[in-house]
């Protein structure tokens, strides 16, 4: 089960190419160039970014929200520059400029977004059914934080995954906030995965901020799935630098969250721990990592610069009705 | 022509259809064993594409949206009582109607929401209550309503075959109504209303059981008013030219749903008529709807919903 060097070297560009795309969008929100909000991922990216790594083409996804799931695009090979032009509400963009920050790229299995936390919950079920039938060992990555297990249909998406044995992953990142709403005070037990037992479920707990670690149990969790042994569980135990969303303030409860506790949780920023970890282990030597940074700095500037060239999407109110619906 | 009852000839659609197309499946609770006669027996031919779940209807409605939002599955999703579907209201009516619009019109969604539907059986409001209104308020959802066997069964099969999110349910009082239903592949387009009676002296305009109850009034009417029953078959999107045809001979509508009349089908006909039709009409117009009250149970149901003599009495109102 542990990755090769290959992989680890894939993993860790992706985290930096992911973490430059979150930069760039903090930027832009905070300057007023983004459509919409934004939910910054600084100190969030390797769980995402280990998951979609791992995955295959023609596996299902939701990404969690964290980054607007761009460690999902940028780790699944999707033609990201659409997403960026989708939050700059520009022609090309991947959802015509409709949807102010929906990612969608169905050709990679990313389908939609919503707005209501804990949305995907109930077509991941549909996924998963999916992807049994079509015999192709696919997976339904069903990704949520530790607010999104607050929905009802959180249980019933787990209670069918589990009845049916559908290849469905739970994949929570849990930072220990929704919004204000600290985990303490909205979950009964200190592990959200402590749910998977009561549908006999398989759960695993992670370091959220061990990229490699995140990567390994993807591997574990989704072998599991593609044998048509049912649901897993992957709780991934995380934080966020920021505030929940660019704007908002950055409360627990009704309290301020301290500069301390933030440069704590700073000494185990995932970029920092998986940089020690390639170089301590001689998987890359610091040119290589430099070279890394400085691909994925241009890589972000190049896609940029194709977005803010696109023209608004203002298509007419006749085009807009002509599209509600398919031919 | 053989004569069949609806809720068979819903059967056969189904069975045709889904011969026709793999892709085609259900999903519902206790569709083998069958709840009503129309999937009694399916199973039998079908397998595993009758899909009964627990009761999780998000996660029900979420095996057949996501199946179908991979674009390899039709699936057709039966609540029962249409209802019911309100439990899992944001992703029957939200979700499912923006999918195809928001996400840049690549994701077509070809899912059928069904159910049985009606008031009159005396099961009070959760089992009774048209849900029109709130599949018709949400963009990007065509609804459908057959009236009598041979549109249950075209209406079904085109509902199947639409790539776009149809909810059409079957009326609970008219499934052992018994009609002529064609040989065949018997299709009845969406968005085509019919004339199932025709009058020159006013239109009502009346879906499932009301259609029937709107003949009925019709006939006993006979001689003294000359009553133009039209059907719309499907309500959105609706057929406005048939029914401004009709005005052009009758110049006064009733406009009869068992829905709630507070911003239901019927509404939204008046307003449009009045936009695009005023010079046709002699009379204002009148809606005979559910008054805006949850469904009494007991035996206050027959006499509080739309019924033959609420309109007759529409339409010597507008007569008058």
């Amino acid at each position: 089960m542990s990755l090769t060097k290959e992989q680890m070297i894939k993993l860790y560009r992706n985290l930096i190419r992911a973490h430059e795309y979150d930069t760039t969008m903090y930027r832009r929100m905070m300057s007023g160039r983004l459509i919409g909000f934004y939910h910054p991922g600084e100190g969030a990216m390797a769980p995402g970014v280990a998951a979609h790594t791992i995955m295959r083409d023609g596996d299902y996804t939701f990404p969690h929200h964290r980054a607007h799931g761009m460690a999902a695009m940028v780790s699944r090979e999707m033609d990201i520059k659409r997403y960026l032009a989708e939050h700059t509400g520009k022609q090309g963009g991947c959802c015509e400029g409709r949807s102010s920050f929906h990612g969608s790229f169905p050709e990679k299995g990313l389908f939609m977004y919503s707005g209501y936390i804990g949305a995907q919950f109930s077509p991941a079920v549909g996924w998963g059914w999916a992807a049994k039938r079509n015999g192709r060992s696919q997976i339904s990555f069903c990704g949520a934080g530790d607010g999104g297990f607050g929905q009802g249909r959180a249980h019933e998406a787990m209670l069918m995954s589990q009845n049916w044995k559908l290849p469905v992953i739970f994949w929570c990142e849990n930072n220990g906030l929704a919004i204000y709403g600290d985990a303490a005070e909205m979950h009964p037990t200190e592990d959200i995965s402590s749910l998977a037992q009561g549908y006999g479920m398989p759960a695993m707990v992670i370091d959220g901020q061990d990229l490699f670690a995140c990567a390994e149990a993807a591997v574990a969790a989704f072998e599991h799935a593609r044998e048509g042994k049912g649901p897993v569980f992957v709780e991934l135990k995380t934080c966020r630098y920021h505030e929940h969303d660019i704007g908002t303030p950055d409360l627990r409860g009704d309290v301020q969250r301290s500069e301390e506790e933030i440069a704590e949780l700073r000494d185990r920023d995932p970029v920092l721990l998986a940089t020690k970890r390639v170089l301590d282990e001689g998987i890359l030597s610091q040119d290589e990592i430099d070279q890394i940074k400085a691909q994925a700095k241009q890589e972000v500037e190049d896609n940029w610069n194709w977005a803010d060239a696109q023209p608004i999407a203002q298509p007419t109110e006749e085009e807009l009705m002509a599209a509600v619906f398919a031919p | 022509m053989r004569e069949i009852t609806l809720i068979n000839a819903v059967k056969e659609a189904y069975i045709e259809e889904m011969e026709r197309d793999e892709s085609v499946f259900m999903v519902g609770q206790d569709l083998r064993g069958g709840i009503f006669n129309h999937t009694k027996g399916l199973y039998e031919q079908f397998g595993d594409r009758i899909v009964d779940t627990p009761i999780s209807e998000s996660g029900m409605y979420g095996t057949a949206f996501g199946a179908a939002q991979t674009g390899e599955y039709r699936p057709i999703v039966d609540f029962m009582f249409a209802g019911f579907s309100m439990v899992t209201f944001s992703e029957v009516s939200v979700t499912t109607g923006q999918q195809y619009f928001l996400h840049g019109g690549k994701t077509p969604m070809p899912i059928v929401i069904t159910a049985a539907m009606g008031t009159g059986g005396r099961l009070a409001n959760d089992h009774a209550m048209s849900v029109m209104g709130a599949y018709l308020r949400q963009p990007g959802i065509k609804v459908a309503f057959a009236s009598c066997p041979a549109d249950a069964k075209g209406l079904m099969k085109a509902a199947i075959r639409e790539n776009n999110p149809v909810f059409i349910p079957f009326h609970m009082g008219l499934q052992s109504e018994v009609g002529p239903v064609p040989d065949g592949d018997h299709v009845v387009p969406l968005g085509v209303a019919d004339v199932k009676r025709e009058g020159s002296d006013v239109t009502v305009l009346a879906s499932g059981m009301q259609t029937k109850f709107s003949l009925m009034a019709a006939e006993k009417l006979k001689g003294e008013f000359s009553v133009e029953v039209v059907d719309p078959r499907t309500l959105d999107p609706f057929d406005m030219p048939l029914l401004l045809k009709s005005l052009e001979k009758t110049n006064r509508l009733v406009i009869v749903d068992e829905d709630w009349e507070n911003s239901g089908f019927a509404s939204t006909i008046s307003a449009r008529v009045v936009e695009e039709g005023f010079d046709l009409l002699d009379a204002p117009i009148r809606r005979v709807c559910f008054p805006n009250m949850p469904i009494p149970g007991g035996y206050m149901e027959p006499y509080i919903m739309p019924n033959a003599d609420k309109i007759e009495a529409a339409i010597r109102d507008v007569c008058a």
